[in-house]
Parts: structure tokens; C-alpha cells; sequence
């Protein structure tokens, strides 16, 4: 009986473990192996193990390019989470203030950019805001009689589009979230704090903040690591392969990307993300506090 | 008390037109794949600022509907994601009842390492499943890619519902238990319920992915027929050859509609959470 | 009631874990199989517009149809990813592919294609252009049967382009100065001009290489250099130079003419516009040469598997394939200039402006290079041209910094 106890706990957890072994935990193993191997365009049947020469290679591709790269994403990463939870709070608070009847209405407007496939929604922006002739944005800067302006060409503005794209992109979710969270803090609490005086900010540091923190924080890790791995925006907007856009901007995964799968040799670009891998796990190690706490 | 009530339809009124301004900004981008899904001829772009294009037309919606595949899609596109969905909440629901609910060794270094895992990008792993479906046959078939789409959003709904389940006050549990409740029961008769609101929102993510997911399906799949909606939108714009942005803005429009009517359906039931449960309990 | 969900959940859950261990089939019902029938259908794999594909596949079911025998193009995007992931998989992979020259090296070295040599004499395909027979050969053998080839183009619309087309560059450029308002959003010529393919006519031209037969990067060569500091002084006319700007600024009427290539056909008629065309060969650089663009041959290649199961049937389909007729009818029904030489001797394909056109240019144009390094090339040239077009950078720096980031690329692979 205590033995039944004690594996209850596995069982209800082992269909998903065997799920998460076949899709997630099996490619890492087969990436690790393929990493060992000379596989590559001329030996893409008869590839055998060459040790760890392709890990020599691929380290040194963790260059002063590579850092520069690495910094881009941990800023990229910062910023957009900090901006996203920092906007999502104040619209999931608005949508949750006694008395909007629309609420509804609003949140099924807010949550469009999510119904659409990510690729979608680039080229949308690509095309329909930052290009120089037809975007939006450029529309609206000639109309004000000022000159157009290449978005994505140089670095710090490209930067900046790729986070307001991202933002557009990933704010739904932050504020469905959000908005759930909310509506599970008990009411009860802020009558007491009205009746001790508390105002507005004081309510949401004191009540709000400290109540939806713990329903909140996986969904903000799990976003957070879909941050730092974001690709498909900055590829897309600006190196996509026949319409560059001049800018130079790089994460480590469209550096991995341009300097080691292009080449197709599928043993180093495999050593590449295994090193990829490995830094990713030491970033966690940064938000490991946060991690612990909601584990 | 009357001043009280005038600041409260202000504030109110206020809130509605900062909403209203929110909501137009964010649509701006959607108002112009609407006015170019309507526009007619070969580009739909257009240098002028206007929104509205001269002769609209819904052509560019019935050349969708009725010259590409597009009803199959919309099968595909059901079937996969409603299977998806059995597959991964079934598993990831008990998974994170065990994880928030169980203390046992080894729980919090599971979790970390799952976490750890997701951030294996997975576009890497593409080519390692491709090679072990082919060796079991699962390409090209409807239960290889659900696999890969719960297996891809497993992590993620574990860890998202179990961050609910966590705060289910367990005495609401121990009082049932006395009651003479078994743990199956408790599971489906008081967690799930007070837990309705985050399986709903994953549930609901878990769909979203199925149905925005297009690398997976256009690549393992081998007949364009069956094809998803995303994978089969993909498939239209990649030529840069045959690129037609009024036909792409249509399809575009079309792949979203259905998961708006999802999303406004299922809010009614996202609001009934926790605290109704928790107090009336 | 509760508990029978979670049982159905349970049962589906296991069921579709072991199911998915068998039967591959149970799903996949809209495919009929036709394993036991007579009939026999080969498949070829594309990442090209489905007109111009349904009309090859019409014209060649046409000419199979007694021998019980069909082909079905279908389209992959992405091709050369997805041929490297299936690669010679009779089961699941095509039995041929219709694809640019481009990746023909970096197939035979993966060890998927066949030659068809192998399959058919050499007297089947010998009307075809030497120009494309060239770029369908690798290491001394013949992979790839030609269908048709692509060149860029001047393509101008006729009701603005009032003067007579310049035979010079230097008068193209000056034409353009006078003739571009970019602020009003006005051009007299726009381009790809970031993208290596584009300005490959004056690389070509000016005797520079993007890369060369063995396999190095000439992007620090002195005429690459030349030539690409010239297309700089045209870039700064023709707009941002996307390929979505550009081709819906020539279709709306704001420019008057854009360097492109025959897949931009469907779009500018449905556009209305009165084109004109005229081939790149006819305009001189100051150096005196002509503009030599690449030119891209779409051609079939044979899958491994299929050369050895299906060989009769493989055979057959060439066959027709090499004939006049398909050349005919694709140049015919979907403008494409095709690599058969005895295609021209029809008047109506020999009228055709813009094949016409094309055939001129195939004198000057230099098939893409297919050894399998060109695929990492593309990638640092745009970055190259890019920097220079866009970012204002210093192009000897920029040159030197994406010729290590091309050799750095082509160790790699190895």
C-alpha cells in the first residue's frame, strides 16, 4: 500500500515522460550522437564516429562574433519580457475593472495577433509596416512631410522593430494569462485594503503582485525561454535569404544558423547546437532562483 | 456618494477609449491584410495611405475556398489539433496533478530538467524525429505529427497547469479525502473544476500551436492534401514566383477566424475559477 | 461519467502510442494505392509555379497515356531542404525533381541522383542548348535532362518608357537620374540590387566571379570589386530593392522598368501592363562587354531508386520529356524558353518576344555555377551587397570581412 503510495506520483506522470522521451529527450541524444559523426554532404550515407573533433571545431565559432551575439540575446530577451509583463499587467487590469462591459469584446480584438501563424504576421509587418514603399509607417512619416525611412537597415532600429513586432506577437498570451491570474485573486482582500486606506499602486504591489506571482511565473519562464530562442522574427525581417535588409543583427540562434547550418554538415552544425545547448542551460542557471520557486 | 459614481462612469469611459485606441493600434496590421484580402488585381499594394481599396471584392475569398483545398485543410487542420489536444492534455493534466500535488524524490530535479529540455530548440530536432519516424513508419500520417505537436507542448502544459494546481488550497483536497473521497475522484471532481480556467488557457495554447505550426507539417507530410491550414498558406506564399499578397491576406484572414470564434466562446468559461470554487467550496 | 472520460482519455492516449508504432496507412486513406494496378505513376518533386508544372505534367500524360503510365508533379517548398532529409527514399521520397542547375553538385555528392546516362542514350538529348546540358553535368557526367532556362530581363512598361531603350549602361544611368523621384515614390528602373543573383549580370560583366570552378570565393577579386562598386551607384536609384517592393512598384505604374525574369509574367499581366522587353545582352558596360546575367536551367533529375526499380518506366518519361513538343508547349501556353533547340524552329515560339529575348541573352548569360559550394555563397555575397547598398559600409573592409565568413563556409561543409 505504501509502495502504491509512493509510485502513484510516476504513474500519473509516466504517459507524459514517455511522450516528452520520444519528442524532446530522444533528438537532444541523436543530435549529440550525429555530433560525433563526420556526417555531412559527402558522407551522408557513410558517416562513422570521428570523436570530438567536430566539438574543437565548433568551439571555435564561440568567437568575439559569437559573445556580441549571445549579448544581443540577453538583452533582446530582457527587454522584451520586462516591457511584455509591464504592459500585459496594465491591460489585464483594465480588463478586469468592475463595470466594462466590453471586456469581452476587447479581448477577443486584443487576442487577433495570436490567431494568426507567426510567419504570417511578419511578412505582414514586413511588408505592410516597415517597408519603404508601402509600409504603413513610412505612409505615415511622408504624410508629415518627413523622409521615408529604412526600418531595418542598420542595427539599433532594426533592433527596435524586431522587439515591437515581438511584442505585437507575444502580448496575447501575456495578457490571457494575465487576465486568468487575475481573476483568481480574492476579492475579499481589497476590501480590507480600502477600508485601511491603501490606493491604487499600494493595492496592486501589496495584493495583486504577490497573489497571481506563483500562477504566473511558469508561463513567464516557459515565454522567457521562447524569447531567447526567438528566430523566426529577426530571420525573417531581416536576413531572409533574397531580401536582406542590411542590418547585421544576430541572436546565437541565427548566428548558429548562418555559420553553421548553411554549410550543411550536419556533424558540426550538431556540435554547434549541443554548445548552443549548453549555454542555454547556463542562462538557466541565472533565473535558477525563479525556477526553484515555482518548482 | 454621487461623485463617487460620476468618477466611475468617467474612469470608466476613460478605460473604453484607451481600450478602443489599443485595440485599433494593434489591429493596424490586420486592417491592412482586411483591406488587401479585398483589393483586387495582381499586387493589392498600394503607395496611398487609404485603408479602403477602390473596388473591394471578395473574390480573392471565394478563389480560397473554392479553387485550393482549403475545406481539407480546415479538416486537417481539426482533426490534428483536436487530437493533439486529447493526447497532450490527457498526459500533461495528470502529470502536473502529480507534480503539484505529490511530494516525492526527484520531483523538483524533474521539473528543472523538463524546463531545461524546452529550451532545446526545436527546429534542431526535426531532422532526429524525421529519422526515427521513418523508421517506424509514422510519416506522412496524422498520428506521427500529433505525436511530435504533444509531445512539442508537453513541457509547456505541465508546467503551466501545475503552476495553477499549485495554488488550489490543499485543505479543500484533505477535507474531500475525509470525506471519503479516492484520489481519482478528488482529481476529477475537485481539481479539475477549480482548476477549469488554466486548462482551458492551455488547452487553448495547445490548439493554437497545432493550428499555427508549419515546418513540422509541410515537411512531414507528403501530399499536399494532407496538408494543414497553416502548412497549405505556407505552401501558397513560398513561391516567390506566384506570390499574390490579396490571395495570401484572404487565406490569412480565413486560418485566423476560426480560433477568434474558439477564443470569444471560450471566455465565459475562463471567468468561473478558482475563487468561486475556493470560497463557495 | 467523469470516470468514463478519463478511461476514453487513457485509451485513446495508449492506443495512439501503439498505433503509432504499426500501421501507417490507417490515415492517410485519401491516397488511393494502386500497388496491385497496372498503372504506374511516377512522382517528381518541384518548388516551381504549378502553371507552368500542369502544363508539362498535361503534355506528358498525354503522350504516356497507352503505356498505363503517369506522373504527378507535386509541390515541395523548400526542395533542396526536403531532398535532404528524404533524400533516396523509395518509400516516402519522389522518383524525380525538376529544380534550378544550382543544387545539382551538392545531390550527387550526397549520393541521391542518378545519371541519366545511365538511363538514356545520348542521342535523346542532343537538340538540346549546350548551355543547359552544361549545367545539368558534374564531374564529367550528365545528371540533369534540361527542360527550360530562366535569364534576367529589361523589362519595361511601354506607356512610360516613351524614350528609345539605351543600348549603354552610362545612358541607362543617366536616364534613370533624370527620371527618379524617390521621395514621390517614382522610378525609372528598379532591381533586386542586394541580391547576388541580380547583380550577377554586371559581376559577369565585368569578368569578376562569385565563385569559381574550384571552388574559391571571389568576392575580394578586383573586377567582383568593380563591379560591384558600379551597381552601387544604380542601387541608390532603384528603391529598397525587396522583391516585393520592387515588383509591386513596377505592376502599380511607379516604375517604368525592372530587371527581372519570366516568373514576374503572371503578375504584371494581371496588372495590365503594356510590357515591353528586351534582352540584358544589349546593353554595353564602359568596358565594353556586355551584361552577362546568370541563367538558371529548371531540369529533372533521377532519384537513385528510381533509376534501379523503375528504369522502363523512367526511361519512357524522359523520353518524352526530351522531345520538342514539351519545349512547344511550354513555351506556348506558359512563356518559358525552352532547352530544346528544335522548339525554336516554330514560329510561334520563335515570335515570342520575351523567349526570344531569353535565347538572345543565353549567348552571353553563364549558367549558375552547381558545384555544391554555391549554396554557401549566396548567403555572404548578399551580405556583401547589402552592407555596400545599405548600410553605407566600406566595401573593401565589407569584402574582405564576407570572403573569410564564404572560405569559413566552405571549410565547414567538409
Amino acid at each position: 500500500m505504501k509502495n502504491k503510495r509512493k509510485n502513484r506520483p510516476w504513474m500519473y506522470s509516466f504517459p507524459a515522460l514517455i511522450l516528452i522521451g520520444i519528442i524532446v529527450v530522444f533528438p537532444i541524444l541523436y543530435t549529440g550522437y550525429i555530433s560525433l559523426t563526420n556526417m555531412n554532404l559527402y558522407h551522408w550515407d557513410n558517416y562513422h564516429l570521428i570523436g570530438l573533433e567536430n566539438f574543437q571545431r565548433a568551439l571555435l565559432k564561440v568567437d568575439s562574433g559569437f559573445f556580441k551575439a549571445l549579448l544581443t540575446t540577453i538583452l533582446w530577451t530582457f527587454l522584451n519580457m520586462v516591457i511584455q509583463i509591464a504592459i500585459a499587467f496594465f491591460i489585464a487590469l483594465g480588463l478586469n475593472v468592475k463595470g466594462l462591459k466590453m471586456a469581452r469584446v476587447y479581448k477577443t480584438f486584443l487576442m487577433f495577433p495570436w490567431a494568426m501563424p507567426a510567419y504570417v504576421s511578419i511578412l505582414l509587418w514586413k511588408v505592410g509596416m516597415f517597408n519603404t514603399e508601402f509600409g504603413f509607417l513610412n505612409k505615415i512619416l511622408t504624410a508629415m512631410g518627413l523622409e521615408k525611412m529604412n526600418f531595418l537597415s542598420e542595427n539599433v532600429p532594426a533592433f527596435l522593430s524586431c522587439m515591437i513586432l515581438n511584442l505585437w506577437m507575444a502580448l496575447p498570451f501575456m495578457i490571457m494569462m494575465m487576465d486568468g491570474a487575475l481573476q483568481s485573486v480574492d476579492r475579499s482582500y481589497y476590501e480590507s485594503a480600502k477600508l485601511d486606506g491603501a490606493g491604487f499602486w499600494k493595492q496592486n504591489w501589496y495584493i495583486t503582485i504577490p497573489s497571481i506571482k506563483p500562477i504566473l511565473l511558469p508561463s513567464i519562464i516557459m515565454t522567457t525561454f521562447t524569447t531567447f530562442k526567438q528566430f523566426d522574427i529577426i530571420y525573417l525581417l531581416t536576413m531572409q535569404k533574397g531580401s536582406l535588409s542590411g542590418s547585421t543583427l544576430q541572436t546565437i540562434i541565427t548566428y548558429a544558423h548562418q555559420n553553421a547550418f548553411v554549410s550543411n554538415n550536419y556533424g558540426l552544425s550538431s556540435a554547434v547546437s549541443i554548445v548552443i545547448f549548453l549555454f542555454i542551460i547556463l542562462f538557466s542557471l541565472f533565473t535558477n532562483r525563479e525556477i526553484k520557486e515555482a518548482a | 456618494m454621487n461623485t463617487k459614481k460620476v468618477r466611475h462612469i468617467t474612469g470608466l469611459t476613460v478605460l473604453n477609449i484607451l481600450f478602443i485606441a489599443l485595440c485599433t493600434i494593434i489591429f493596424i496590421p490586420i486592417l491592412y491584410a482586411l483591406s488587401l484580402s479585398v483589393s483586387r488585381g495582381g499586387t493589392g499594394l498600394n503607395s496611398g495611405l487609404s485603408f479602403w481599396p477602390q473596388n473591394p471584392t471578395l473574390a480573392n475569398y471565394y478563389e480560397i475556398i473554392v479553387n485550393e483545398p482549403f475545406l481539407l485543410w480546415l479538416k486537417n487542420s481539426a482533426i490534428l489539433s483536436i487530437g493533439t489536444m486529447i493526447l497532450a492534455m490527457g498526459t500533461a493534466i495528470t502529470a502536473a496533478y502529480a507534480f503539484s500535488r505529490y511530494r516525492f524524490k526527484g520531483k523538483n530535479g524533474v521539473l528543472q530538467v523538463l524546463l531545461i529540455l524546452n529550451a532545446f530548440p526545436q527546429i534542431l530536432s526535426m531532422f532526429a524525429i524525421f529519422r526515427l519516424f521513418k523508421t517506424f513508419h509514422l510519416l506522412n500520417s496524422y498520428i506521427g505529427l500529433i505525436i511530435v505537436y504533444a509531445g512539442s507542448m508537453c513541457i509547456f502544459s505541465i508546467w503551466n497547469m501545475k503552476g495553477y494546481f499549485d495554488t488550489i488550497p490543499i485543505e479543500i483536497e484533505e477535507a474531500s479525502r475525509i470525506d471519503g473521497a479516492n484520489s481519482r475522484q478528488l482529481l476529477f471532481k475537485i481539481v479539475l473544476p477549480l482548476a477549469r480556467p488554466a486548462i482551458i488557457v492551455t488547452a487553448v495554447m495547445v490548439l493554437i500551436f497545432v493550428w499555427n505550426e508549419y515546418l513540422f507539417s509541410t515537411t512531414f507530410m507528403m501530399n499536399e492534401n494532407s496538408y494543414t491550414l497553416a502548412a497549405g498558406l505556407y505552401q501558397l506564399q513560398s513561391g516567390d514566383y506566384s506570390r499574390s499578397w490579396p490571395l495570401f491576406s484572404a487565406a490569412a484572414i480565413l486560418v485566423s477566424i476560426p480560433i477568434l470564434i474558439v477564443f470569444f466562446c471560450i471566455q465565459k468559461y475562463m471567468i468561473s475559477g478558482l475563487t468561486a470554487g475556493g470560497v463557495k467550496g | 461519467m467523469k470516470k468514463r472520460i478519463a478511461m476514453f482519455l487513457c485509451a485513446t492516449m495508449a492506443a495512439s502510442l501503439l498505433a503509432g508504432c504499426g500501421n501507417k496507412t490507417s490515415n492517410t486513406n485519401e491516397k488511393p494505392q494502386n500497388d496491385t494496378a497496372k498503372a504506374q505513376e511516377i512522382s517528381i518533386w518541384h518548388d516551381g509555379d504549378e502553371s507552368v508544372m500542369s502544363v508539362i505534367q498535361e503534355q506528358v500524360n498525354k503522350e504516356l497515356a497507352e503505356d498505363q503510365l503517369t506522373v504527378k508533379f507535386e509541390k515541395k517548398s523548400g526542395l533542396t531542404d526536403q531532398i535532404k532529409l528524404y533524400g533516396n527514399d523509395e518509400e516516402s521520397g519522389p522518383d524525380m525533381y525538376l529544380y534550378a542547375h544550382d543544387s545539382l553538385g551538392a545531390f550527387v555528392e550526397m549520393g541521391v541522383l542518378s545519371p541519366i546516362t545511365d538511363i538514356l542514350e545520348k542521342d535523346a538529348y542532343k537538340d538540346m542548348l549546350p548551355m543547359t546540358l552544361k549545367a545539368g553535368e558534374y564531374q564529367g557526367k550528365q545528371y540533369l535532362l534540361p527542360l527550360y532556362f530562366e535569364t534576367l530581363l529589361f523589362m519595361y512598361n511601354k506607356d512610360l518608357w516613351t524614350d528609345e531603350i539605351p543600348s549603354t549602361t552610362e545612358e541607362l544611368y543617366t536616364y534613370m537620374e533624370q527620371n527618379t523621384d524617390s521621395a514621390k515614390g517614382t522610378y525609372a528602373l528598379v532591381n533586386q540590387h542586394s541580391t547576388a543573383y541580380n547583380v550577377s549580370p554586371v559581376i559577369n560583366g565585368f569578368g569578376g566571379y562569385v565563385i569559381n570552378e574550384e571552388a574559391k570565393p571571389g568576392l575580394t577579386k578586383k573586377e567582383t570589386k568593380e563591379a560591384i562598386e558600379y551597381n552601387k551607384k544604380f542601387a541608390a536609384l532603384e528603391a529598397d530593392g525587396d522583391y516585393n517592393t520592387v515588383t509591386t512598384l513596377f505592376n502599380e505604374g511607379k516604375a517604368q522598368a525592372i530587371i527581372g525574369g519570366p516568373w514576374l509574367i503572371p503578375g504584371i499581366k494581371d496588372a495590365n501592363i503594356n510590357l515591353g522587353i528586351k534582352s540584358l545582352s544589349d546593353f554595353t558596360l564602359p568596358n565594353g562587354n556586355s551584361l552577362a546575367p546568370y541563367s538558371g536551367i529548371q531540369a529533372i533529375g533521377v532519384l537513385k531508386h528510381a533509376a534501379e526499380n523503375k528504369k522502363d518506366a523512367i526511361k519512357k518519361v524522359l523520353t518524352v520529356l526530351s522531345k520538342p513538343d514539351v519545349g512547344v508547349a511550354l513555351a506556348e501556353k506558359a512563356n518559358c524558353a525552352p532547352a530544346n533547340q528544335k522548339a525554336y524552329d516554330q514560329e510561334k515560339v520563335a515570335n515570342n518576344e520575351m523567349i526570344s529575348a531569353m535565347k538572345q541573352t543565353a549567348e552571353t548569360a553563364q549558367p549558375m555555377p552547381n558545384i555544391p559550394e554555391m549554396s554557401v555563397m549566396w548567403g555572404p555575397t548578399e551580405s556583401l551587397l547589402a552592407a555596400v547598398n545599405k548600410s553605407e559600409e566600406d566595401l573593401d573592409t565589407a569584402a574582405e570581412k564576407y570572403q573569410k565568413e564564404a572560405e569559413t563556409a566552405i571549410a565547414d561543409m567538409k
